[in-house]
């Protein structure tokens, strides 16, 4: 006997009652209870499908679906960083070093001539801070219209345009602005802040910019059902 | 899982041999196989299975295929070519854990 078409609808119902809300990640359990329903109806074909599937949602332990639904955020998180770590090193690489340096060197001047007016200096900083946040609220507005279109979450799209795990780190040029004064700087504190201000921006580009106009590319690389789906 | 804090450390590996000696697998079906294997001796809980599969395939050690079978779509994985490697130096790894234990705790049986 076979899970039917309908049972596999009530299924997909089944993992989102239990907190799965990624489409991904319903579709893989939504597999894994099917075939542990069917084997259950082979040896006692008997049960009912609602039976089968309480005694299979049982073997995931008390906490159900929600341990691995973590764990799978872990996993994509961790990939999401790694993708962000690689794009960051090719601006350290040639030829894209060139303009990091000549970046980083312009910076260097502007503080060292500006530093007497603290507030442009601190301004930076906070339009980085500013910036950030409001480039992570329209994404994640643009990505939830689109999550209304399509009526499916996936994990990874949610990390490219949500909650970018960089928001925290955003606290730092926001301390840096808070303790910078009026006073000379040595040359080679000034280089490290200049250093950091383009640090910064670069990781702004890229978290902001660079990764979610290659979103598609990587989504279909993770889930290659993503284009299937996307365009029934 | 039985004796499952043994167990515990030897799961990627376990599983990484499998897709090597199956090609590409679902999940369901590893479960299957390695309870078929040990005899229904050893059982891996979907608990621990999936988290470890999602782990290697972000990690690049696997990579996954979607086909739609039986009304629904199923994901199977397999080992990428960074994969197969790593599978290589994993089971010299256990092998080698597998002797060294012997070597301590066969002594002591023997004795008993």
């Amino acid at each position: 006997m076979k899970v039917t078409a309908e049972q596999i609808e009530k299924l997909y119902v089944f993992t989102r009652q239990h907190y799965v809300e990624y489409y991904d990640l319903q579709t893989e359990l939504v597999d894994h209870l099917a075939n542990a329903i069917e084997e259950q109806w082979e040896t006692n074909p008997k049960l009912t499908f609602e039976e089968a599937l309480q005694i299979e949602f049982k073997k995931f332990g008390v906490f159900g679906f929600m341990d691995v639904v973590d764990k799978r955020k872990g996993a994509l998180s961790s990939k999401y960083n790694k993708l962000v770590w690689n794009e960051l090193k090719t601006f350290f690489r040639l030829p894209k070093i060139i303009g990091t340096l000549a970046a980083i060197g312009i910076v260097f001047y502007l503080l060292k001539f500006l530093q007497q007016d603290v507030l442009i200096v601190q301004m930076t900083f906070v339009v980085l801070a500013v910036s950030f946040f409001v480039g992570i609220f329209w994404l994640s507005r643009k990505n939830k219209k689109n999550h209304k279109k399509t009526g499916k979450k996936w994990l990874l799209k949610e990390i490219i345009f949500g909650y970018g795990s960089f928001t925290g780190l955003m606290n730092l040029p926001i301390q840096i602005a808070l303790h910078i004064k009026g006073e000379n700087y040595n040359d080679w504190a000034l280089l490290l802040v200049s250093f950091l201000l383009i640090i910064m921006a670069l990781g702004e580009y890229i978290v902001l910019v660079l990764i979610p106009s290659k979103a598609e590319e990587y989504l279909r690389e993770t889930y290659p059902e993503y284009e299937l789906i996307e365009n029934m | 899982m039985k004796n499952s804090q043994l167990y515990k450390g030897s799961l990627t590996t376990i599983v990484m041999t499998l897709l090597g000696e199956n090609g590409r697998m679902y999940g369901y079906e590893i479960t299957q196989k390695v309870k078929e294997i040990t005899k229904g001796e050893l059982k891996i809980t979907e608990g621990a299975l999936y988290p470890a599969l999602h782990k290697l395939e972000a990690e690049g050690v696997l990579e996954v295929e979607i086909e739609n079978v039986d009304n629904r779509l199923r994901k199977y994985y397999k080992l990428t070519e960074k994969g197969t490697t790593e599978t290589v130096n994993r089971l010299a790894e256990l092998e080698d854990f597998i002797r060294n234990m012997q070597a301590l705790v066969q002594p002591k049986l023997d004795t008993i």
